[in-house]
């Protein structure tokens, strides 16, 4: 049931339906209700894992209650803090990274002969794990160090845990912003589910016209990188994929934020125009910035404060420690890993510097940048295609021999494409839009607001009908499967 | 120290890690009003802070402050601690 099926749409406009009249009835029930809706949305996907959200969810719920109460004593309480982690991390490390490890380490032996014959279990991930576990062990730390107080009701951090527009792929809304709109009545606001209804409407674009799209050309050079015999398709290859990674999890984002709008609920912003960032630290700042400012928090400020007297030196191993748990979080592989330190290595020359916060954004929203800027933005989004190679390359041999290629191939001829029509020209636009609109939250989210009522329907029936007629091949979100 | 002469020592740090003079000292300045001012020169800031001022943070203390106001209270109850 993805955001963009039929079945989805059936199951959110009943839902939407009962959610509103139920909310009249009261707060609680309406909570019930958005809990049980968020299960019943997670068992279609897959119900046997249902019962580690609960059991999760039940178990740092009791231990958030606990921690915070100063009459139990300091020794209980440390204990079941680690626990709450622990749970929290052990889960993961179980059912994400175990038969990573175990085959990494057989394959270390190997190396030196020795031949274990220890095997890998059968593990099947369950479904948004690595955003609700995130959601679960910031709720702890954030207790622990005063940042919020835990919630006494059940249901409220149950549907926190559980709230189905963000469970599978986030954003990953902390508990201080997220809570208190759980524990207050809300009330249906027509400009908010309007706002809502066009961020769906944007994201529907973004992964129906672009992201599948540009998934067909991606998937056609990458798939089969050694035929092609020049190095600019081998580099469109990566471009395709780059446009497609953000159109796909900015849509799906885009849409998650507008499903929780039509619910009365303001979710935590995940993109913010990355692709025109004008360095990697500014593009870091941009890029599913849920995650990355729960890193930064939870992984980055600690390492970097316990490091501080170690100067420049101690900054680069926090902030490579950083990336390498952000390339990790994706998935248990080596390319995953190694798009994280060369990630976190890109900023090593800033930080040496000095300069890492001087280059200025483009913070008066003009229309045409000036040259250095643009250089700035082609440079950094050249960065970010060549490193994606890594991130989508199914292991670490293709990636090299895909970077050999694009070294040593014919660079001087025009990339070989196959029906590349939809995909360029749909790019093209779609860019342009997100340019224009780049200081909203989303890109056409004032487009056209003091235009003539017809004209501004007409541009979003183009929209709907692009989506009706140009839509790629079907394709799963990237991000659930991380 | 008077709070006016922690305000001034802390102005010199953030002009010296952030290259610009771009905002006013006051209690209700918080990170995200001064350009650069983000997670990476936050530690540096911090580290300059310490070294200045000759006190030592614990992390837990940086997590609950909230402004400007809350970090010259916090050197001021380390200053007199000393």
């Amino acid at each position: 049931m993805i955001f963009n099926s039929v079945d989805f749409a059936i199951f959110f406009t009943v839902f939407f339906a009962l959610y509103w009249l139920i909310g009249r009835i009261g707060l609680k029930w309406q909570n019930l209700f958005l809990l049980a809706g968020s299960y019943f949305f997670y068992c279609w996907w897959d119900w046997r894992f249902l019962s580690l959200i609960i059991g999760s969810s039940l178990l740092n719920y009791f231990i958030g209650l606990y921690i915070a109460d100063e009459s139990k004593s300091e020794k209980s309480r440390n204990i079941l803090y680690y626990l709450g982690l622990a749970q929290g991390i052990g889960g993961l490390l179980y059912f994400k990274y175990f038969n990573f490890f175990i085959t990494s380490f057989v394959s270390a032996f190997s190396l030196f002969n020795i031949h274990l014959n220890i095997h890998t279990l059968n593990l099947i991930l369950p479904l948004g794990i690595s955003f609700y576990t995130f959601r679960n062990i910031s709720y702890i730390l954030d207790i622990d160090s005063g940042k919020v107080e835990p919630s006494k009701d059940w249901v409220v951090y149950f549907s926190y845990i559980a709230f189905f527009p963000t469970l599978l792929s986030g954003p990953i809304d902390r508990a201080k912003p997220f809570i208190p709109q759980l524990e207050n009545k809300r009330n249906f606001n027509y400009l908010q589910a309007v706002d809502g209804l066009r961020q769906i409407l944007w994201g529907l674009f973004k992964k129906i016209v672009i992201a599948d799209n540009c998934a067909s050309s991606a998937d056609i050079i990458i798939n089969r990188y050694e035929i092609w015999s020049n190095s600019s398709t081998l580099i469109a290859g990566a471009f395709f994929f780059t446009i497609q990674l953000y159109a796909d999890f900015s849509g799906y984002s885009d849409m998650a934020i507008g499903i929780s709008k039509l619910l009365g609920f303001n979710v935590t912003k995940n993109f913010n125009f990355p692709y025109f960032s004008q360095s990697i630290v500014e593009y870091w700042r941009k890029w599913h910035m849920s995650l990355t400012s729960w890193v930064t928090e939870y992984v980055f400020t600690p390492l970097s404060f316990t490091l501080r007297q170690y100067g420049k030196l101690g900054l680069i191993i926090a902030i490579l420690a950083n990336f390498t748990i952000v390339g990790i979080w994706h998935g248990a592989n080596w390319n995953f890993i190694l798009f994280g330190i060369i990630h976190g290595m890109y900023f090593i020359p800033s930080i040496l510097r000095g300069t890492m916060n001087t280059n200025k954004s483009i913070t008066t929203y003009k229309l045409i940048p000036t040259f250095r800027e643009f250089i700035n933005i082609l440079i950094t989004f050249l960065i970010v295609v060549l490193t994606n190679v890594v991130f989508r390359t199914d292991n670490l041999h293709i990636a090299f021999d895909y970077y050999k290629r694009i070294i040593y191939n014919n660079p001087f001829s025009f990339p070989e494409l196959v029906n590349p029509k939809v995909a360029v020209i749909s790019t093209f636009i779609f860019l342009i839009l997100e340019w224009i609109g780049r200081e909203n939250e989303y890109a056409i989210q004032k487009t056209g607001l003091n235009w003539n009522k017809i004209l501004r329907y007409a541009f979003y029936y183009c929209i709907l009908l692009s989506i009706l007629f140009f839509s790629g091949n079907e394709q799963e979100f990237i991000y659930f499967k991380f | 120290m008077t709070n006016e002469e922690i305000k001034d020592k802390i102005k010199v740090i953030l002009i010296s890690v952030l290259k610009h003079e771009n905002f006013v000292i006051e209690d209700s300045l918080t990170a995200k009003d001064v350009e650069g001012w983000d997670s990476l020169s936050h530690m540096i800031i911090i580290t300059e802070i310490e070294k200045c001022f000759e006190i030592k943070f614990k992390l837990k203390e940086l997590n609950k402050m909230n402004n400007m106001g809350d970090l010259i209270t916090l050197i001021q109850t380390k200053i007199e601690q000393q």
